[in-house]
């Protein structure tokens, strides 16, 4: 995580205890998010190895990591990271939405990358539980950003059913 | 007409003050014009050449007489007496301050309007056709699904930051006003063989700067399953859309690019992931009370003919050649559906002043069942009149300006703003629309040529819908000047096609004279009853070459 950034986890500040590790470093026993490529590569060695373990999902140029190849690994990391290089890019909200409705993971999902305050209650709506935000922003101001909208026509990943539905107590 | 409920109220109204706030972060300083672009954007505000310029949705372009009464007033007190009807079938306002769009935003909700995501990479304002619940042979009234997308659209979590923006129009009639197929996604109401409604779909289409016909990829998607369908075909949109060129980031490229019978594979395997859950299946209850408000209004029982009308006809010919252009075939026997055309002789296409909203809104409650429609070809329509009442409605009409008997022909022209409001353009596309009006003012000539669609665009990326007009026009700029070229056989109903380009693009100066010689050419070539169209698609593109390019 960058020096400049904090970051919030499920409503409250929270310590980051997670270090990004590059492909060609050695994995110490701290909790340590790799590529997905490494977790490919090295999925046998590293389902021995005895802690936390993360992976992030790249955006390249053209159309960014596909969430689906976690699919083959999913009990062995406890925190998918998705990187959003530039707030335009909103692949990232499909993936989480994949990755909690679909291939049902249940650690942390966080947001890193350029992310914008309006941009926070959506991704929660996504399923995307943990942000990487700019050190500045306050905790009311997060929460603040996180109840803008107090309903939501359409069902997603938070289990609100959605204004359709709810008209008829469904 | 679909009226909020308190859900809707509160959404629009926390919409509100959130751009408020937005607008206070930006005017104190606290944040750069580059962050509260996205911001600005889902809230229609863009910035033109000369000022800020504000896009309020007109969902599937309907309007009741109060809500027309709003967008007059606004346009007199944010805006300098007038309003812009788009091909989007909304409006916008081109001279709005910044600082007092919120408060611009805030009266409109007071009506049940809003401004949201009629720009940015989202699923924009659901279009239709504009004859809906008016016009025979329906299906189903297209507005009803069009509401339920609207809701399911509006700040869709997921959907918000789209490789591209995403257009869906909708049409319950097997003639489309909507032009379906040039849309990201186009639905058309079906009926199967048990008699179920159903929804044929169509995605890819588009136009810019490279246009596609949309590919069919379903049949039938069940009513209950819609909203799992679109989600799916969203979902694989916001997964595989390029987002290293927004030019070929529409959803057109990734169906040319994937192909269609992939694209088909994929949308169907989201599909059956997607509608498993269950989550999108809309209850029938809520289908029923969005139904209701769509219901048919209570007509009167009349004779099929009007004497009052039929004598009037008689005795003022510019009022029968108006009835005869202007006025369509009402589904109730005694009623018509009323044009009323945004294109004067010499005018700015789509324009109406405060004065003529304030009049469109008066008619509106009196004569035509309290609705205005806003149509793609930016022109406004009174769907329920009877023909008792077509005399006194277009005495009104003619005495502001508004009854141009002209819808169809050459001068009902969509045009662009253009380099007179656009930071995009190359070159004007409303003063070029208003030469050709005035060229063709009169109107026996314009009545001998029949249905002839001009569509001017003032740059690439086809605002203008230069590639789906009978004549399509596209301003092009060559070392600082602006150019013209031609286009001709395109057509954006239910037989949609793209144009050819003719050749060498033509001067401001000859333009409006190559107009002149495709018409000419046309009127020799014709067979009895052919439009232009007709006439192009039998003997194609040669013989108006030859002509046009003769020394």
């Amino acid at each position: 995580m960058q020096s400049n950034r904090q970051l919030i986890k499920d409503g409250a500040m929270a310590e980051n205890l997670w270090s990004y590790v590059e492909d060609d470093a050695a994995l110490s026993d701290a909790a340590s998010i790799i590529s997905l490529q490494r977790l490919e590569d090295d999925a046998d060695t590293l389902r021995s190895r005895n802690a936390p373990l993360g992976v992030i999902l790249r955006a390249s140029e053209k159309q960014g990591e596909d969430v689906r190849r976690l699919a083959p690994f999913l009990d062995m990391i406890q925190l998918v990271a998705i990187e959003f290089p530039v707030y335009r890019n909103g692949r990232g909200f499909s993936s989480a939405r994949i990755l909690r409705e679909e291939l049902k993971f249940d650690g942390e999902v966080r947001a890193m990358g350029e992310v914008l305050f309006d941009q926070w209650q959506p991704m929660a709506r996504c399923g995307i539980n943990a942000f990487e935000v700019d050190a500045s922003i306050s905790l009311d101001q997060f929460n603040q950003a996180l109840g803008e909208f107090s309903q939501a026509y359409q069902p997603a990943s938070d289990g609100r059913r959605g204004i359709l539905w709810q008209r008829h107590g469904k | 007409m679909y009226r909020y409920d308190e859900f809707d109220h509160q959404l629009v109204a926390e919409r509100v003050e959130q751009f408020r706030g937005q607008v206070a972060r930006r005017v104190a300083g606290e944040i750069t014009e580059d962050a509260f672009k996205p911001l600005r954007l889902m809230n229609g505000v863009y910035l033109q050449l000369h000022a800020y310029m504000l896009r309020v949705a007109i969902p599937y372009g309907t309007l009741s007489s109060k809500q027309m009464r709003m967008l007059a007033h606004l346009a007199r007190k944010y805006d300098r007496g007038y309003g812009h009807f788009t091909t989007r079938q909304n409006i916008q306002y081109n001279w709005p301050a910044l600082d007092r769009i919120p408060d611009l935003l805030q009266e409109l909700a007071s009506v049940e309007m809003h401004a949201i995501q009629t720009s940015g990479n989202c699923i924009r304002n659901v279009t239709s056709d504009q004859y809906a619940g008016a016009i025979a042979d329906e299906v189903e009234d297209p507005r009803i699904i069009s509401e339920i997308i609207r809701q399911w659209s509006t700040f869709h979590p997921e959907f918000s930051y789209l490789p591209r923006k995403f257009k869906i129009a909708v049409t319950g009639h097997k003639n489309d006003r909507a032009a379906i197929k040039l849309h990201d996604i186009g639905i058309v109401i079906v009926k199967n063989a048990a008699g179920e409604i159903g929804y044929e779909v169509h995605v890819g289409g588009g136009q810019g700067r490279t246009p596609f016909i949309a590919k069919k990829m379903s049949d039938f998607v069940p009513a209950a399953q819609l909203l799992a369908y679109l989600e799916a075909v969203m979902r694989v949109y916001n997964m595989l859309g390029r987002r290293d060129n927004s030019y070929k980031a529409r959803i057109k490229i990734l169906v040319h690019e994937t192909g269609e019978e992939e694209m088909r594979r994929l949308v169907d395997a989201e599909f059956a992931k997607i509608d498993a859950s269950q989550m999108l299946t809309v209850p029938q209850e809520e289908i029923d009370r969005i139904a209701a408000y769509f219901a048919p209004p209570v007509l009167q029982e009349l004779p099929a003919t009007s004497a009052s009308l039929d004598s009037a006809r008689a005795s003022d010919s510019a009022f029968d050649h108006w009835v005869t252009t202007n006025v369509v075939s009402h589904v109730k026997s005694g009623y018509g559906i009323v044009n009323i055309s945004l294109k004067p002789i010499g005018g700015i296409p789509g324009d109406a002043s405060d004065a003529q909203m304030d009049v469109i809104a008066d008619l509106a409650e009196a004569y035509a069942q309290d609705e205005v429609r806003v149509t793609h070809e930016q022109n406004l329509v009174l769907p329920h009149v009877k023909l008792d009442d077509l005399k006194t409605v277009y005495d009104t009409l003619l005495a502001h300006g508004l009854a141009t008997p002209n819808l169809g022909m050459i001068s009902d022209t969509i045009a662009c703003p253009g380099l007179d409001y656009c930071n995009l353009a190359n070159a004007r596309s409303i003063p070029l629309a208003q030469e050709i009006s005035n060229r063709f003012a009169d109107l026996d000539r314009q009545y001998d040529i029949g249905e002839l669609k001009i569509k001017i665009s003032g740059c690439i990326n086809a605002c203008g819908h230069h590639h789906v007009g009978h004549i399509g026009i596209l301003g092009v700029d060559k070392k600082g000047t602006e150019f013209y070229q031609i286009s001709l056989g395109g057509s954006a109903d239910e037989n949609a096609s793209l144009g050819d380009i003719t050749g060498r693009a033509f001067t401001e100066d000859d333009i409006v004279d190559a107009i002149e010689n495709l018409v000419a050419s046309y009127v020799d070539l014709r067979h009895n009853g052919e439009r232009f169209i007709d006439t192009y698609r039998r003997v194609g593109m040669q013989p108006f070459k030859e002509r046009l390019y003769a020394e």
